[in-house]
């Protein structure tokens, strides 16, 4: 049902994700349904997560373009603008959110999320105080977080 | 201490004061739609982004999902349909939940309906020259020694001339009057028609900059007094001697800057459009088809087609901000929803919608 009428703009993106993938990320559309993606993202290097394998959700909502996909991480991941349910504070992804964005631009906007983590506007709270008060130990357990659930294994 | 909401239950009042400050967050996790909410006891502070939110507390089980008691003084209001996202795979593959379901004819998203924006379709004038502005370039005469000679390339559908001035103002009723006729008089270059024309203005008809100051030439004087002026006139019907009222000209207004020690840089400032009494102002749309041709880049929004629905050829413009990045039909549903242009997310005051048929093209 979900995809007998997909509109033609979720069908193009999904080609150019497909045939021209950004580097260090992969977006797979489900069997079942085409609104919901199988997303990868490989941790960017010279940050905490570099060597990391990051697994992700997303869903194209009915609203969709008009309203932003949903996003979630899947692997655990220490980060003060993600929490421990996988969601993310981005502000494209909720007020700033545009209908010219689009699959790829998200994903490249989490990426660049995870080379720049934000404690000024957290969403994990603790992990953010973490941040702020002792930054080095904070990216310490970052990088021991991606040994332990984003290795790829 | 405190203020109170009712007066009988002053104590429980205090209490629930209280308790709300202990409170765990709000439940980003129930599935129907907030209850009506009840007087506020301090404005709802939820903004968007979790900021405010403490997730130390575990996630309730499921059947607690539909009955939060607590979750009224956080009052929300929208349908929280991201909210939902706290049941892990809520969306999976697998389940559609019901309220994913028909699509709404009012998108539920909107608290208050964006102001009413005029779609309008564009009245379309021809320009029967146009000097490409980005073509002005002001260049050393080689057998007059501090002179400058201007050059553009222009398409004109009729014959006509060129009048260049340096230091002139633009004038009701389309004239232009040169500021200092005694030093810098126009000259007038005639011109046949045909597109993709390079103009050069003969040798020994330049004109000597010496007497200003560069930053005189660097912007306007006074406003409205260019230090280049080129009005580019057609002549539609040689024989008439009404000219006032078949005047139909462009007119484009410079400013130089120094370059290098021998070269000016034109930068066009404006350019004017007289169409038999009619002044427009020529203004570039962003996201043209001429434009985003070159940049090669069909994710950024540069291309031909409509960045909403990727599939239609883009039409209409926003204004003010000049974006033409939709086509009507996306444009029509995305003034129900939003009132920001999706390029830049300035407010949208104004959809111009823009109808260029092939056999103009020609023409």
């Amino acid at each position: 049902m979900a995809n007998s009428n997909l509109p033609r703009r979720i069908i193009k993106e999904t080609q150019r994700l497909l045939s021209e993938p950004a580097p260090g990320i992969s977006a797979s559309p489900s069997e079942d349904n085409m609104r919901y993606f199988n997303v990868m993202i490989l941790g960017p290097s010279q940050s905490p997560y570099e060597g990391g394998v990051f697994k992700l959700e997303l869903f194209l909502p009915e609203e969709y373009p008009m309203a932003a996909p949903k996003v979630r991480f899947l692997t655990k991941i220490y980060h003060p603008n993600i929490d421990k349910l996988g969601r993310i504070c981005l502000d494209i992804l909720k007020d700033k959110w545009s209908p010219a964005l689009q699959i790829r631009t998200v994903l490249l906007s989490i990426q660049a999320l995870l080379s720049a983590p934000n404690p000024d506007d957290p969403l994990s709270e603790n992990i953010a105080k973490h941040w702020k008060s002792n930054e080095a130990e904070a990216v310490e357990t970052a990088k021991e977080w991606t040994r332990l659930y984003a290795s790829g294994a | 201490m405190g203020i109170s909401f009712s007066n009988n239950n002053r104590r429980r009042d205090n209490n629930n004061r209280r308790h709300l400050h202990h409170y765990p967050p709000p439940p980003y996790y129930y599935l129907d739609p907030p209850p009506p909410p009840p007087p506020p006891p301090f404005p709802p502070h939820y903004d968007y982004n979790y900021s405010n939110y403490h997730l130390s507390q575990p996630l309730p089980p499921q059947p607690q999902i539909n009955s939060c008691s607590y979750g009224h003084y956080h009052y929300h209001p929208q349908p929280p349909q991201y909210f939902t996202t706290a049941q892990p795979n809520w969306w999976g593959p697998m389940v559609r939940p019901a309220y994913y379901g028909p699509p709404q004819p009012q998108p539920q998203t909107q608290p208050l309906p964006p102001p009413y924006v005029e779609q309008q379709n564009a009245k379309k004038v021809r320009n029967d020259v146009n000097v490409h502005k980005d073509t002005v370039r002001l260049g050393v005469d080689d057998l007059v020694p501090g002179h400058h000679l201007v050059s553009f390339v222009f398409d004109a559908l009729f014959d006509g001339s060129f009048t260049i001035t340096f230091f002139a103002k633009e004038e009701p009723n389309c004239m232009i009057i040169p500021q200092f006729p005694e030093v810098y008089s126009s000259t007038r270059f005639h011109f046949q028609k045909g597109p993709g024309q390079k103009f050069l203005q003969p040798s020994g008809t330049g004109t000597d900059l010496s007497f200003f100051a560069l930053d005189d030439l660097s912007r306007p004087l006074q406003e409205d007094v260019y230090p280049l002026v080129i009005s580019a006139d057609t002549v539609i019907s040689p024989n008439s001697t009404s000219e006032q009222s078949s005047v139909h000209k462009q007119v484009t207004l410079a400013v130089l800057e120094k370059d290098n020690d021998r070269c000016f840089k034109v930068k066009v400032v404006k350019q004017i459009l007289w169409i038999e009494g009619v002044r427009y102002e020529l203004r570039e749309l962003y996201g043209s088809t001429t434009q985003g041709a070159a940049s090669g880049l069909e994710d950024s929004g540069s291309g031909k087609e409509c960045v909403i629905c990727m599939t239609e050829a883009k039409d209409t413009a926003v204004l003010p901000c000049r974006h033409l990045c939709m086509c009507s039909d996306c444009a029509k549903e995305l003034r129900l929803q939003s009132n920001k242009c999706p390029i830049c997310r300035q407010p949208i005051e104004e959809l111009l919608e823009i109808k260029v048929n092939s056999s103009d093209e020609q023409h």
